[in-house]
C-alpha cells in the first residue's frame, strides 16, 4: 500500500511510456490494415456507384445502375447460378468426404496415417498445375479418363445407360460440354479440398474423450451408428462449424481451375462463370470497374455474412 | 485387419482418385510425344532415343556447312555430304524423352527465373508479414494502452476480408501508383497478415509476464523485447505460420495473374506454367508436364519430409 502511495508518478510514467511504445509497435500494422484492407473496401463501395474506367479522366455517378444490372442481366444470372451450384455442391460433399475419411483413418490407427498423407497431397500441390493435369486426364480423345471408360466397353458395364451411350456415340467432352463443365470443376474442387477438411476433423476426433463412448455404450448405444450420432457428431460440432465456413469461403473464391480451363468466357455457354472470374473479366480485362466493384461488394457481403454466422455459432458454443 | 478390410478398400479407392492426376503428370513428363498420343509405354515410357524435330530444323546444313565438311567426307559428292551431315545432326538432336521433356521445360521458357521469382516473392512476403505482425501482436497481447480493445476489434473485423475479394480495388490503387508489373505489386497486398497478428497474439498471451518484466529490468526497449525475447519463444508458432504463408503464396495464381501482364521477368511459377500452356501445341504435353512437376515438387517433397509440421501449418486457421 505504502509502496504505491510513495511512487505514483513513476507508475503513471511507466504506463505512459508503455502506451507510447505500444502505439509505435502497432503503427505499421495499423497503417497497412487501413491502407490495404479497409481503404479498398471503401474504394470498391464508392466505385460501385460509378462508371469509372482506368485511363479515363472523369466518371459519372450512375446510382444503383450497376447493382440493377447484376440482378437483371442474364450473364449475371448465370454467374450466380454457377457460383451457388459450385458452393452448394462442393461444400457438403467435401465436408462429408472429409468427415468420412477422418472417421475411417482414425479407426485404423497408425496404418491410417499413410492415407492421411496421400489425401493431403492435393491441398499442398499448386492448384493451377493440377488443373492442367486434370485437363489432360479429361482430354476427350487421349485423356486417361475416357480411355479408361472405353476400356469398359463390351463388358457388362454396357448395361448402364451412361456406358451404352458413351460406347456408341463417344464419351463426354467433359470440359467442352456445358452439361458437364461445372460438375467437372466441382469435382476438382472436392478433390482438392476434402483432405484439408479431413485433417481438421482428425484433429477434432483426437479430442473426443474415450469415456464418452463407454458411457454411451452403458446407456445402450450398441451400434456404431448410435455411438456416432450420440457422441462423435455432437463432439465435432465446433469443428463442423469451422470446416463448413472455411470450405464455403474457399469455394466462393474458386478461380484457378476456371481460368485454366477457359481463359475466355468462363466455360461453355458461361456455365462455369463464377464470381471471382467475373470480377477478373469485367473489372480487370474489360476495365468495367463499376460493375466489377459491384460484384466485389456482393462477394464481400456473402463472405462476411458467412463468417459472422460462424462466429455467432462458435460463441454459442454449439453442441447440436 | 480382417475386420477392417472394407475400410482399406474404400480408402484405397480414394487413393487411386487422389493420386491419378499426380501419376499422370509425372508419367507424361517421362514420355515421348508419340507415347502420350497413343497412351502406351506404362509409367516411365520406353525411353527410346527420339529425335527433336525442332532441333533438326534449326540445324539444317546449308551450303557453307557442306563446303566446310567436304574434307571430312572425302570422295563424296554434295548430296552425299549433306546426307552425312544430316545424319550427324539427327544423332546430335536425339535424346531420351525424359531428357527432352525436362530440358525443354527449362529452355523453352525461363523456368529458372520463374522459380527464382517464386522464391523471392514468397520469402519477402513472409519476412515482411513477420516484421509487421510480431510487434503488433506483442503490443496487443502484453502492453496495456488506451485503444487496445479498438485495435484488436479492428483486427477481428479485418479477418473478415479476404484479400482476393478486394483484388479489384487493390489493383486500381496499384495501377494509379504505377506499380503494376513490379515485384512490389506482387508483395505489397500480402504484407499485412491480420491472421498472423491474431495468431501470434494468441500465442504471446501464453508467454509468462515474468519473462518480459525481467527483460525490462535489464533495460531492454519494448522493440528489443519483441525480437530478442518474444521471437525465440514463438519459433514453433512462427514455423507453422511460415508454412501456411509460403504454401499459400507459392501456389497463388489469382493475384499474380492480375498484376503481372506480359512481363515474363516477373512471372511466378504458376504464371509461367500458364504461359506454357497458352502457346504450346500437342507435342508440348511432355515438357509442360515436366514444368508442372518441377513447380509442384518442392512443396510436396518438403511436405513428405516434415508432414506433421506442414499439416499443423496449413490447418493453422483451424486454431481460430
Amino acid at each position: 500500500m505504502t509502496v504505491i502511495d510513495a511512487n505514483p508518478a513513476p507508475k503513471a510514467y511507466v504506463d505512459r511510456r508503455q502506451a507510447r511504445s505500444a502505439w509505435s509497435l502497432t503503427a505499421p500494422a495499423l497503417a497497412l490494415m487501413v491502407l490495404i484492407l479497409l481503404v479498398p473496401v471503401l474504394v470498391a463501395l464508392v466505385l460501385s456507384f460509378s462508371n469509372y474506367s482506368l485511363g479515363n479522366s472523369g466518371f459519372d455517378w450512375v446510382g444503383t445502375q450497376n447493382y440493377e444490372r447484376l440482378f437483371t442481366r442474364s450473364t449475371y444470372e448465370k454467374m450466380f447460378i454457377a457460383t451457388f451450384t459450385y458452393v452448394v455442391t462442393v461444400v457438403p460433399i467435401s465436408v462429408g468426404l472429409g468427415l468420412g475419411a477422418a472417421l475411417l483413418v482414425h479407426s485404423l490407427g497408425r496404418i491410417g496415417d499413410i492415407y492421411k498423407t496421400i489425401y493431403f497431397l492435393p491441398v499442398m500441390a499448386t492448384l493451377l498445375a493440377m488443373a492442367i493435369a486434370w485437363e489432360f486426364m479429361l482430354h476427350p480423345t487421349i485423356g486417361m479418363v475416357n480411355r479408361t471408360l472405353e476400356g469398359a466397353c463390351g463388358t457388362w458395364f454396357e448395361a448402364v445407360p451412361f456406358f451404352a451411350n458413351g460406347c456408341a456415340e463417344g464419351f463426354p467432352l467433359w470440359l467442352g460440354d456445358r452439361d458437364y463443365a461445372i460438375w467437372v470443376v466441382c469435382f476438382i474442387g472436392i478433390w482438392q479440398g476434402f483432405g484439408f477438411n479431413m485433417v481438421l476433423y482428425l484433429a477434432g476426433l483426437t479430442s473426443v474423450h474415450r469415456e464418452l463412448y463407454h458411457a454411451a455404450e452403458m446407456d445402450g448405444a450398441k451400434s456404431a451408428w448410435e455411438r456416432f450420432r450420440l457422441v462423435t457428431w455432437p463432439a465435432l460440432g465446433p469443428t463442423t462449424v469451422f470446416v463448413v465456413t472455411i470450405s464455403c469461403i474457399r469455394a466462393f473464391q474458386v478461380f484457378d481451375t476456371i481460368e485454366a480451363f477457359w481463359p475466355q468466357g468462363g466455360g461453355p455457354n458461361k456455365s462455369a462463370y463464377v464470381m471471382m472470374f467475373a470480377i477478373f473479366e469485367k473489372g480487370i480485362q474489360q476495365n468495367l470497374i463499376g460493375i466489377g466493384s459491384a460484384i466485389t461488394m456482393l462477394f464481400l457481403l456473402f463472405v462476411m455474412f458467412l463468417t459472422l454466422i460462424q462466429r455467432w455459432l462458435v460463441e454459442r458454443k454449439v453442441h447440436y | 485387419m480382417t475386420r477392417d478390410w472394407w475400410k482399406h478398400m474404400v480408402l484405397i479407392l480414394g487413393t487411386i482418385i487422389v493420386l491419378a492426376p499426380f501419376y499422370m503428370m509425372v508419367s507424361y513428363s517421362f514420355k515421348s510425344p508419340g507415347e502420350i498420343d497413343q497412351g502406351v509405354g506404362g509409367f516411365f515410357g520406353r525411353q527410346e532415343q527420339m529425335i527433336d524435330p525442332r532441333c533438326v530444323a534449326l540445324r539444317q546444313p546449308d551450303r557453307a556447312d557442306i563446303e566446310a565438311a567436304r574434307d571430312r567426307f572425302a570422295g563424296q559428292d554434295d548430296s552425299g555430304v549433306q546426307a552425312a551431315l544430316l545424319a550427324e545432326t539427327e544423332a546430335a538432336c536425339s535424346m531420351r524423352p525424359v531428357v527432352f521433356n525436362y530440358s525443354k521445360a527449362f529452355t523453352e521458357a525461363p523456368l529458372m527465373r520463374y522459380l527464382l521469382n517464386g522464391v523471392i516473392v514468397t520469402v519477402s512476403i513472409f519476412l515482411i508479414q513477420i516484421v509487421v505482425a510480431l510487434p503488433a501482436a506483442y503490443a496487443l497481447a502484453k502492453l496495456k494502452f488506451w485503444g487496445r480493445e479498438a485495435v484488436f476489434g479492428l483486427v477481428l473485423f479485418c479477418l473478415l476480408i479476404p484479400v482476393h475479394a478486394i483484388a479489384l480495388p487493390l489493383y486500381i490503387m496499384l495501377a494509379k501508383l504505377g506499380l503494376t508489373n513490379t515485384y512490389a505489386a506482387l508483395v505489397v497486398p500480402w504484407t499485412i497478415s491480420v491472421f498472423g497478428i491474431f495468431l501470434m497474439r494468441q500465442f504471446f498471451m501464453t508467454v509468462p509476464d515474468d519473462l518480459i518484466d525481467a527483460a525490462r529490468m535489464d533495460g531492454m526497449s519494448e522493440l528489443a523485447i519483441v525480437w530478442r525475447v518474444m521471437l525465440p519463444t514463438a519459433i514453433p508458432a512462427l514455423l507453422a505460420f511460415a508454412i501456411f504463408s509460403i504454401v499459400a503464396h507459392w501456389n497463388d495464381y489469382f493475384w499474380p495473374r492480375i498484376v503481372v501482364t506480359g512481363n515474363r521477368d516477373l512471372f511466378t511459377p504458376p504464371l509461367g506454367l500458364r504461359e506454357f500452356k497458352g502457346d504450346g501445341d500437342g507435342s508440348f504435353f511432355g515438357p509442360m508436364m515436366a514444368t508442372a512437376t518441377v513447380i509442384v515438387t518442392p512443396l510436396i517433397v518438403a511436405f513428405l519430409i516434415a508432414q506433421r509440421r506442414f499439416i499443423e501449418g496449413i490447418t493453422l486457421s483451424g486454431m481460430k
